[in-house]
């Protein structure tokens, strides 16, 4: 069972976001509040385009997700606009500023969550907090950040005796030093259990209760449509549609998706054939056939056998998510 | 960033490089058990020493006084005349002079005579093995010659001299060694932090390499003056070790010798990616330094050596020290090493800022 497995039970408390007035599916419009504007951004590494003349605007307040596989391009779009590494083309506006020329001016108004989480092992969650105000013009005080990320009464532990959750959360804290307009956060919940995800989520919504503008990667599609207003789908150095989640569903032709398998190969011809049957795609010994019409789809499935006149061995039915927006658009799961 | 954000870096480092305690355990131990090897129980000072006679009084009897001096075990018997003998005494060259005075022969004709004897009383050891020495050849000359065991009393007096004994030697140069090795450790430092993504987290703060450079050095100084403190109250209490110059310099000499340490250190950091490699570079670096360095032992090189040793950072540093600690060097003594040490410090801090990276 390829999704169940890794997809936490649909969000109940955490609902995706509704998007404000306007039309959320539009990219910035020119008389919005842009806060970060990318255009036609490259980076490559000798042959391989890493970012392939991206373009994107994201307003005040909104969150932004860039959603892709490992290897799109997204932490290395990401560090292009923190700062980290030198486009090769393509310009950064952010906050108003260029962000390649006034890196240090654009820094100072950001937060910046990366992979790793980069504590220095050795300090104290609160000398870890005070270290990195110490680098920041603008600063919240050390009480207010203790109290925002429940560390009060973790103050004085070391960071390497810290859990997981924890360093989590410092890490976030060390971030948010510096009260940013922007925050940036790099695959936040990547290695983190089910549990600790959700109220990271919580986390992420009160940052942008508060106003800020939070741009966000994952390659966890369940994460994009809980916290995003709009996502960009990204692979291969592209950014292969932009939108919000549900207009990204909405844009499909399809509304379900069957995915079976059978004990030996049926051709994809005769998979297509059946009804209601917009497109099939093949992965891992599996089939996805995206379908407008369920019923009739699985009516169709059920007559069918494979060469070794066996049925269909497992079946699975599920509405359209961002998963299989990606699927339509390359082919090819989020992740393996 | 100012001043206070400043202090904040330096303090935050120092208190990072103080919670890893194998960082600068290990070479204050190195330099105490070594100073324990050579203080007490390898001592070289122990060996012979050199006695001067000098004879003012050219009678029979001095003459036969100065001869029964010859042929002592482990002693270097020579002759000269007074003020010569007496100023190598006071440069640290002689162990002891022992004057025989005009008139020795007739004191010695009415019944007693003086022998006045100036020691080095720089070490106690010796100071023991002197005057137990001369004690034994007038005593034996006394019951010989006069038969008499009171006809020549020894009148011993003490000379404060530049006598630099081994553990003397050794002390600073043991300050010197330890400023290397911490401070070449920040290239481990570093790379560890680039391996923990900490330095590109830096990155995206609005730090500059300088600043983040420049709070490192003041922490690693603060570091190392604790630690060569350590190591100079240890061979002041513990081995008598005297120090004659002012700490101003000494003071400005490690801080030049921390700085010119980091440089490499930094160098070797921003040139190399793991930390196992640079663990591997920083030993291979240390360690011919430290002895060609003349951490431990005084060098006599060979010619084709002599350019490689005048260019090290280590010996300049060691010079330095002990140019202060052993001899209370000055401004004059002090410049030329101080001039190396700071060209070290401008060539590896250019390059590094040149190599640096964040990520």
């Amino acid at each position: 069972m390829p999704f169940a497995a890794e997809t936490p039970q649909p969000a109940a408390q955490v609902a995706p976001r509704t998007p404000p007035v306007g039309d959320p599916g539009s990219p910035a419009s020119p008389g919005a509040d842009v806060v970060l504007a990318v255009d036609t951004l490259s980076k490559r590494y000798g042959s391989l385009a890493a970012v392939d003349g991206i373009s994107f605007q994201v307003s005040r307040g909104e969150t932004f997700g860039i959603l892709g596989p490992n290897g799109a391009g997204k932490t290395t779009t990401l560090e292009m606009i923190e700062g980290l590494r030198k486009p090769d083309s393509g310009r950064i506006t952010l906050l108003g500023l260029d962000a390649v020329r006034r890196r240090r001016a654009v820094q100072n108004r950001i937060g910046v969550q990366l992979q790793s989480q980069a504590l220095w092992p050795e300090l104290t969650v609160e000398e870890t907090l005070k270290t990195f105000r110490a680098l920041f013009r603008r600063k919240l005080p050390v009480e207010t950040m203790l109290e925002r990320f429940s560390l009060t009464d973790k103050r004085r532990s070391l960071v390497r005796d810290l859990s997981g959750g924890q360093k989590q959360r410092l890490s976030v804290a060390t971030a948010m030093v510096n009260d940013p307009e922007v925050v940036f956060l790099d695959e936040p919940t990547t290695g983190l259990d089910p549990q600790a995800r959700r109220s990271f989520w919580d986390l992420i919504h009160e940052m942008s209760g508060e106003g800020k503008t939070v741009i966000v990667t994952t390659h966890y599609m369940e994460e994009a449509e809980a916290l995003c207003e709009r996502v960009a789908i990204m692979d291969r150095g592209r950014i292969m549609a932009m939108d919000s989640p549900r207009e990204l569903v909405r844009g499909l032709e399809f509304d379900n998706t069957v995915e079976c398998t059978f004990a030996g190969s049926v051709e994809r011809e005769r998979l297509l054939a059946l009804p209601a049957v917009h497109d099939v795609k093949k992965e891992n010994g599996a089939h996805f056939l995206f379908t407008d019409d369920v019923s009739a789809t699985l009516a169709g499935l059920m007559g069918l056998t494979d060469d070794n006149n066996e049925r269909v061995q497992s079946l699975q039915v599920r509405t359209a998510t961002l998963e299989d927006v990606f699927i339509s658009l390359t082919g090819r799961r989020l992740r393996d | 960033m100012n001043v206070k954000g400043f202090l904040q870096l330096v303090f935050s480092q120092g208190t990072i490089l103080r919670r890893n305690t194998g960082f600068w355990v290990t070479s204050i131990m190195t330099a105490a058990l070594s100073m324990a090897v050579f203080g007490w129980l390898f001592n070289p000072d122990t060996q012979p020493f050199d006695l001067a006679l000098v004879d003012e009084d050219h009678s029979q009897a001095s003459r036969t006084l100065v001869e029964a001096f010859n042929g002592i075990d482990n002693v270097d018997v020579r002759e000269g005349s007074r003020s010569g003998e007496m100023t190598s005494l006071r440069d640290g060259d002689l162990g002891a002079v022992v004057i025989v005075p005009e008139g020795f022969a007739d004191d010695l004709g009415s019944g007693s005579a003086t022998l006045p004897v100036f020691y080095d009383n720089s070490n106690p050891i010796r100071i023991g093995y002197v005057t137990t020495t001369v004690n034994a050849v007038v005593d034996s000359y006394n019951t010989q010659m006069t038969g008499q065991s009171s006809a020549v009393t020894v009148q011993q007096q003490a000379v404060s001299t530049q006598h630099v004994r081994f553990i003397d030697f050794l002390t600073p140069g043991m300050v010197g060694m330890t400023v290397m090795w911490v401070n070449l450790g920040v290239g481990f430092l570093l790379v560890t932090w680039r391996e923990q993504g900490i330095l590109r987290r830096l990155g995206v703060t609005p730090l500059r390499p300088g600043s983040l450079i420049a709070s490192q050095a003041a922490s690693f100084s603060i570091v190392s003056l604790t630690q060569v403190t350590v190591v100079l109250l240890m061979g002041h209490f513990v081995f008598g070790v005297a120090i004659h110059g002012n700490f101003l310099w000494l003071a400005v000499t490690v801080f030049l010798g921390v700085m010119a340490m980091l440089s490499i250190g930094y160098v070797v950091a921003s040139l190399l990616k793991t930390v196992t490699s640079v663990n591997a570079v920083i030993n291979l670096v240390a360690f011919p330094m430290m002895f060609l360095g003349g951490s431990y032992f005084p060098l006599d090189p060979p010619p084709a050596l002599k350019p490689v040793i005048e260019a090290i950072p280590l010996t300049h540093l060691n010079d330095a020290l002990r140019e202060i600690v052993n001899h209370g060097g000055g401004l004059g003594d002090l410049w030329l090493s101080w001039l190396i040490l700071a060209a070290w410090v401008i060539g590896g801090f250019g390059l590094s800022m040149r190599l640096f990276r964040w990520q």
